[in-house]
């Protein structure tokens, strides 16, 4: 248990040094909307990555572990669609 | 103390106010980490605050009382009005329930010795007077008090050569009191709650502070980095705001409403939870729907939250935005509408006692009505177009923040004031006090809807004769409610100075507060409750 | 009264503030996007003048940070007070190389009349005008974060050195590393959003 933690933490920071090398060898290829939709993803796996293993959102329990990030990305994606409700449509 | 449950009746824990401390005087205070004396260190800021804008609310009514009256220049006018806004809603309004009764009653209503966080409980105090304090400095710097009406909008508030930068610079500390105060609130909830205290056996009032602090934490950063931009804008000319450099001041507008709008329901959820309670106290009867208004709670919180563009109608933002947010500000009324049928359900074949607390209880109800279906009216975007920045707005905002707001402060204040002073009010005089005040309330701003409705814009210095009558009614109107506000105020004053000592339980309330001595013992409870029962199940 | 510690509660705390974190910087996202979807050429063309091996580099500066800390909490845990310290030490060091890449950077493109308000950058199109003044005021509250990040590990670096934070009582200790990875995820999204998506 004690060493797989460790080896956990090395892992999960390999899994980031190689998705950021995917993030910036992508960002050379035009692929228009799409790179900006891939580069995005990445940057979401990247930050669950951290989320769950190294701030240990993962192994907490209660419910209010599980709901405050849902909440906080739902409250962020509302404020840009709304906002973007008008600025799209001007 | 002792085993022996007699002794502990004949000599009862001190109060908090006889607490030995580190510190004496007034240091026992400012330094204070107990929930209680910190709960009264706001009552006091706030409540000097309060008197401050309302003479300046004063001021403006005097300089409206006739066309042309020559009582100040129109820049003083500018200032004044802005100062009001600012005072009454960053420094009295959004802090005043939360802050003042949710400090102090919160952790007692849920059966806790004081905060999750004491420290920073007192450190948010701290952070409170000195955002106050910088705000009032600004006034005082080169090119004189602000300008810019309490919303600060772009691009004038980069413009113009008042202190802009310092003025938000203090509402920016505001801010981190106000989230630090919804962190400790939120945490307290979830972590120190009494054995047998499950989620629905919370009072209301715990329901309705709980989903304010939530809007507390998540709204009040938006603000924050908005008016650090504002500095950054003036201070290194970035261009985000400014259309000039490309910059959209409609942004600015969309950021600042996504968190001044839901601040109107961290001013109203408070009070709609003093309602809650004071409501089955005095009709002696289980709340109707509890559930319901728990949950409506979180509903307003939630979709209030969703609504900002209805500031915006006429500021050239999309028609499609337009009529979104429209459409949601219909959809907040029900949850609000839902407590109101609650109440009005809980009151139906009470055994009624129209004491003061319920009082102004039941007068938040109705002036609440009407400043939510004048809200409604205006939330029509076609009606919107001929009542926005009108006087109508500002009449409704009155009877929704003073009429809502405002009344539920002063049912709180009534109700609690025998526990938090252990003292008690003469309240026959209150009745009196409550007669003039809603008289004077409704002469100051029934006048402005209607003023509103014939086309008199708001914030103007001046106006032409044809709406000198009206002008003229609500003056005397403003007399009349300061009148009122310090006849409660003084009858509240005296009953602490000669006031007969309060019972412990003088309204025969079943939530905690009430089980304890009045004041409350430095640590609330001798020992942690065990909770069995609701609270509002009367014996 | 005997001093109630919960330890819980403060992690919740912690997390609560670190919510509001999120939308402080939320606001600047939702310029960001407004702006980047009524400016996407202009926006395009002055990503390609931010030095992209830097900010990658940064990237990797950062991330190894996250992982020292989250070590340093891992060995206080196990009651291995020296190998915490230091991977504290690592964690500082690493932000204050963080900290003077961004300063070479600023610098390079100060250096080029790349800054607010300067003549050249007003004599550019009003999207890339745009694209700078948030590129400033993101990275730099940022890297104020950072700034503010290093002290508290300082603070940190200093209480496990006198044991004050040991393998009984390590909750500030994590508190800080929570607000370091939520530094790291703020940069995981600045840097495609200023450097990359061109």
């Amino acid at each position: 248990m004690k060493n797989r933690k460790y080896r956990t933490y090395i892992l999960v920071w390999l899994a980031l040094v190689i998705l950021t090398g995917i993030t910036v060898s992508m960002a050379g290829m035009d692929l228009g909307l799409l790179s900006i939709a891939i580069v995005l993803i990445i940057a979401a796996i990247k930050s669950g990555l951290v989320l769950s293993y190294f701030m240990h959102l993962k192994y907490e329990t209660g419910l209010l572990f599980k709901l405050m990030i849902p909440i906080v990305l739902a409250a962020l994606t509302v404020f840009i669609g709304l906002t973007f409700s008008d600025v799209a449509f001007r | 103390m002792t085993q022996n449950g007699v002794l502990e009746k004949t000599y009862p824990a001190a109060s908090f106010y006889d607490h030995q401390g580190k510190y004496r005087g007034i240091l026992a205070w400012i330094l204070s980490t107990d929930h209680k004396r910190i709960g009264l260190l706001y009552l006091g800021l706030i409540l000097l605050f309060f008197s401050v804008a309302v003479f300046f609310g004063f001021l403006m009514r005097l300089k409206l009382i006739a066309p042309g009256f020559p009582l100040m220049k129109p820049q003083m006018y500018n200032a004044i009005f802005t100062l009001h806004g600012i005072i009454q809603i960053f420094l009295v309004v959004i802090p005043a329930i939360p802050a003042i009764f949710g400090n102090f009653f919160l952790p007692i209503q849920i059966g806790a010795r004081d905060m999750a966080f004491p420290k920073i409980n007192l450190l948010s105090w701290w952070l409170y007077a000195s955002g106050a304090a910088i705000v009032f400095l600004s006034l005082f710097t080169a090119g004189g008090p602000i300008d810019t009406g309490w919303t600060f909008y772009a691009p004038y508030s980069l413009r113009t050569t008042v202190n802009v930068p310092l003025a938000v610079f203090g509402v920016f500390i505001l801010g981190m009191s106000s989230i630090l105060t919804g962190v400790n609130l939120v945490t307290t909830t979830h972590r120190l709650r009494a054995p047998g205290m499950s989620w629905f056996r919370l009072p209301l009032f715990v329901w309705g502070v709980y989903a304010t602090a939530w809007v507390q934490i998540l709204a009040t950063p938006v603000i924050g980095i908005t008016f650090a931009l504002i500095m950054i804008e003036r201070y290194f000319g970035i261009g985000v705001f400014d259309p000039a450099k490309g910059g959209d001041p409609l942004l600015y507008q969309h950021l600042f409403w996504i968190y001044s709008h839901p601040a109107v329901y961290i001013m109203i959820l408070p009070a709609m939870g003093v309602v809650s309670e004071v409501i089955p106290v005095f009709s002696r009867k289980n709340i109707f729907g509890y559930k319901a208004i728990a949950f409506s709670s979180i509903a307003i919180a939630s979709v209030g939250s969703l609504v900002w563009g209805h500031h915006m109608f006429v500021s050239g933002q999309s028609d499609f935005a337009s009529v979104i947010f429209s459409l949601l500000t219909f959809l907040v009324a029900v949850p609000s509408a839902i407590k109101v049928f609650n109440w009005v359900a809980t009151l139906y074949k009470g055994s009624i006692e129209l004491k003061p607390p319920l009082l102004f209880a039941l007068t938040f109800i109705f002036l609440f009505s009407i400043g939510g279906l004048t809200g409604l009216i205006q939330g029509a975007l076609a009606v919107n177009m001929h009542l926005h920045d009108t006087y109508w707005v500002v009449g409704h905002f009155h009877y929704i923040i003073f009429g809502g707001m405002g009344f539920g402060f002063l049912a709180a204040l009534h109700y609690w004031f025998p526990k938090m002073f252990g003292k008690m009010y003469d309240m026959k005089r209150t009745i009196g006090g409550w007669i003039i005040l809603f008289i004077g309330f409704n002469i100051l701003y029934f006048p402005m809807l209607i003023l509103g409705w014939e086309g008199m814009p708001r914030r103007y210095y001046d106006y032409p004769p044809p709406f000198h009558t009206l002008h003229l009614i609500s003056t005397i109107g403003s007399w009349i409610l300061i009148a009122g506000l310090i006849w409660i105020f003084f009858n509240l004053i005296q009953g602490l100075r000669r006031g007969e000592k309060a019972e412990d339980n003088p309204w025969k309330g079943a939530s905690l507060e009430w089980q304890i001595p009045s004041p409350p013992p430095t640590h609330n409870f001798e020992k942690i409750p065990i909770v069995g029962k609701g609270p509002y199940e009367f014996g | 009264m005997e001093t109630h510690r919960d330890d819980m509660g403060s992690k919740i705390g912690m997390w609560l503030f670190l919510l509001s974190e999120i939308l402080l910087f939320g606001g600047l996202f939702i310029l960001y996007s407004s702006y980047r979807y009524k400016n996407p050429i202009d926006f395009h063309l002055a990503a390609w003048e931010l030095d992209r091996v830097l900010g990658t580099f940064n990237t990797l500066i950062l991330i190894t940070s996250s992982l020292s800390i989250v070590l340093s909490i891992f060995f206080v845990q196990k009651g291995n007070r020296r190998l915490s310290g230091l991977f504290l030490l690592a964690t500082i060091f690493l932000g204050i190389l963080f900290l003077g890449i961004k300063y070479v950077e600023w610098t390079a493109k100060i250096g080029h009349g790349l800054y607010p308000n300067s003549p050249r950058l007003l004599g550019r199109s009003k999207g890339e005008i745009l694209f700078f003044g948030l590129y400033y005021s993101m990275t730099g509250l940022h890297g104020l974060h950072v700034l503010i990040g290093l002290f508290i590990l300082s603070a940190m670096l200093v209480l496990v050195m006198k044991g004050k934070i040991n393998e009984h009582r390590f909750v500030p200790l994590e508190n800080t590393g929570l607000y370091w990875h939520l530094v790291d995820i703020i940069w995981i999204f600045l840097f495609p959003l200023f450097y990359l998506i061109t």
